[in-house]
């Protein structure tokens, strides 16, 4: 196992592990939108697609709900979330990623 | 109607904490039920869950999930997946289903002790929808694969394995009982929720469910994967449990739980997970190897919410990643070899093309590995198939309930790591395994492995037809080479040679 490998957990990156859904681009735009000058990696596994960034990341109900043209509630995210990295933060308007370390 | 945000109302929803006066505290919490080393109750008032749901919401989310993914197998039911997967497949779903549906169940009732004997409201609150969505696992799991126990009775053992002494349901059944069946509901959210949730079961659940998508079962892929959306809420369940117990001074107890948790995992998960995703997946449908997924979840994703939390890595972090390049594979030489006595049909996957895949993905392997399935081959090609089963049993660890084995080759390194307690002699796989044992002998020491359980005669006759017995193993249950050997041919003409570098 090459060093590399092994010092994989150095990373500070945060963010939703979404299941394959329709939902997927709205939520990326969002993550994209919701967190201005960060850059936000999207990865697609296919079944799943990893959504991350440095440190923080933020999505908001509304921004979801103008990305999508209809009523959206937080707790429907449960829906798509598949795992995450990082913790998380959970209210009616916002769902929250972030790290209080950094390493 | 305006709706009051949850955020309002939500912490004075879910305090059930009150003070008893017609029984004593240590009644309605005793220690034995509770856990938590010993520090006050009022320790437990901050603790904060952070992924919240209330049950209004929790109800209406969960119907959608399970509308969407009960439709997507309605929808699929014609796809004729049965008649047209490739055999490999089919062995991952049914070692799947086996090995999880009735675990799932074990874990409702983990959840439920944490739900009456938690010692925070909110892990009590958090634990009551971890109940549920448990129970939901287990009935989805014994659903979903009851459709072709009429075609291939295999799938029977979706319900079946863990009701017999089969070494694999041995395995899993030690390995849960040990995390979460028999402690406490602190220990429960520290060795359940934290150390196998938040980080093992995604490698089952999402990284397997990639595999399934490209594999086009998709049916599969949208069912574990639902399930993992109500594992990624409830797992959140352990880590303000272990911050309390780190802020007040239990972290080294906390760390030892953790550390036992992601052993014991470890080792389930690479017999489980590993074979599937680097043998039985056909080649042209696997998204990444294990390792490769080992080292997005557990490395990159896992290791890091450890020290997030405040917690050490475990002191055999080094060798368990060393282990990613070869654990597995000797388990999946192990479980091909003792084919007969699990409940699936193990594809060897040994094409020339797999074998040039996995030197490519773990450099060596052919060096290694490679030259066990060199001598199967060979034997199968000259028809002496009896030399590729078993006539006795494999020494097993008397900690993960699996083969002790390692690397084989030229560098041929398997060690017994024994140790000796009241006057019987342990063996296990390594020192992880070990140290397992050493943390609380007494609570290991009265466990029989399957070969412990041959050699008292529990097993009669001690041969392979007695052991397949014993394990409740009928014909037609026994397994047997995916793919009835047809692999090998590709060697008849053609040894292998592998490819240049």
């Amino acid at each position: 196992m090459s060093q590399s490998a092994a010092d994989g957990y150095k990373n500070n990156r945060v963010g939703p592990v979404l299941r394959a859904s329709d939902m997927t681009e709205a939520i990326v735009d969002a993550a994209r939108e919701d967190n201005p000058g960060k850059q936000i990696r999207v990865d697609d596994k296919g079944a799943y697609v990893r959504v991350d960034t440095e440190g923080e990341l933020i999505i908001r109900r509304a921004t979801l709900e103008s990305n999508l043209g209809r009523p959206y509630t937080m707790s429907e995210f449960e829906i798509t979330l598949g795992s995450f990295a990082g913790r998380i933060e959970t209210t009616n308007e916002f769902i929250r990623f972030y790290f209080n370390k950094s390493i | 109607m305006t709706v009051m945000d949850r955020s309002e109302w939500y912490d004075i929803a879910r305090d059930t904490n009150w003070s008893p006066s017609f029984v004593r505290e240590q009644e309605m919490f005793p220690p034995q039920m509770t856990g938590g080393f010993g520090l006050a109750r009022e320790k437990w008032v901050g603790y904060d869950e952070p992924y919240k749901t209330s049950y209004p919401e929790y109800v209406r989310i969960q119907r959608e999930k399970d509308a969407a993914a009960y439709s997507v197998k309605a929808a699929l039911e014609r796809n004729k997946l049965f008649e047209t997967a490739d055999a490999g497949w089919l062995s991952i779903l049914k070692q799947h289903y086996g090995a999880i549906a009735l675990g799932e169940y074990a874990a409702m009732s983990a959840e439920a002790r944490m739900a009456r004997f938690g010692l925070a409201s909110g892990m009590r609150n958090m634990a009551t929808f971890g109940m549920m969505d448990e129970n939901r696992h287990t009935q989805l799991q014994l659903y979903f694969p009851h459709e072709h126990c009429n075609k291939d009775r295999q799938f029977d053992w979706a319900h079946k394995a863990y009701h017999t002494n089969e070494w694999a349901a041995i395995a899993a059944r030690h390995t849960f009982d040990d995390l979460f069946l028999s402690r406490d509901a602190t220990s429960i959210a520290v060795m359940l929720t934290f150390a196998f949730e938040t980080g093992f079961t995604n490698m089952q659940f999402l990284g397997l469910a990639a595999d399934a998508a490209e594999v086009g079962d998709y049916t599969f892929s949208s069912l574990i994967s639902s399930i993992q959306t109500d594992e990624s809420r409830h797992a959140q369940i352990g880590g303000p449990a272990l911050q309390i117990l780190v802020e007040s001074g239990k972290k080294e107890e906390a760390e030892k739980l953790v550390y036992i948790g992601i052993a014991r995992a470890w080792r389930l998960f690479s017999v489980l997970t590993g074979p599937a995703m680097d043998y039985y997946t056909p080649l042209s449908h696997r998204k990444q190897s294990f390792k490769e997924f080992m080292l997005e979840w557990i490395v990159g994703q896992f290791e890091r919410s450890l020290i997030e939390l405040g917690l050490d890595l475990p002191w055999y972090w080094e060798k368990m990643i060393a282990e990613f390049e070869y654990q597995h594979h000797a388990y999946h030489l192990g479980v091909w070899f003792w084919r007969p006595t699990v409940w699936w049909n193990p594809a060897a996957g040994m094409s020339p093309d797999d074998r040039d895949w996995l030197e490519e993905k773990y450099p060596g392997w052919n060096d290694t590995f490679g030259k066990c399935w060199d001598v199967i081959i060979d034997n199968v090609l000259a028809g002496r198939h009896e030399k590729t089963l078993p006539e006795t049993l494999p020494i097993v660890c008397n900690m993960s309930q699996l083969p002790i084995c390692a690397i084989p080759g030229n560098g041929w390194n398997v060690k017994d790591y024994p140790k000796e307690f009241e006057g019987r002699t342990y063996h296990f796989n390594s020192e992880i395994d070990r140290w397992i044992f050493e943390t609380d002998p007494a609570r290991y020491r009265g466990h029989m492995t399957i070969v412990d359980r041959l050699l008292a005669g529990h097993i009669q006759p001690p041969d392979l037809s007695g052991a397949l017995k014993y394990m409740n193993l009928s014909p037609g249950e026994c397994g047997d080479d995916a793919h009835k050997f047809a692999w090998a041919e590709a060697y008849r003409a053609n040894p292998y040679a592998k490819k240049a570098a």
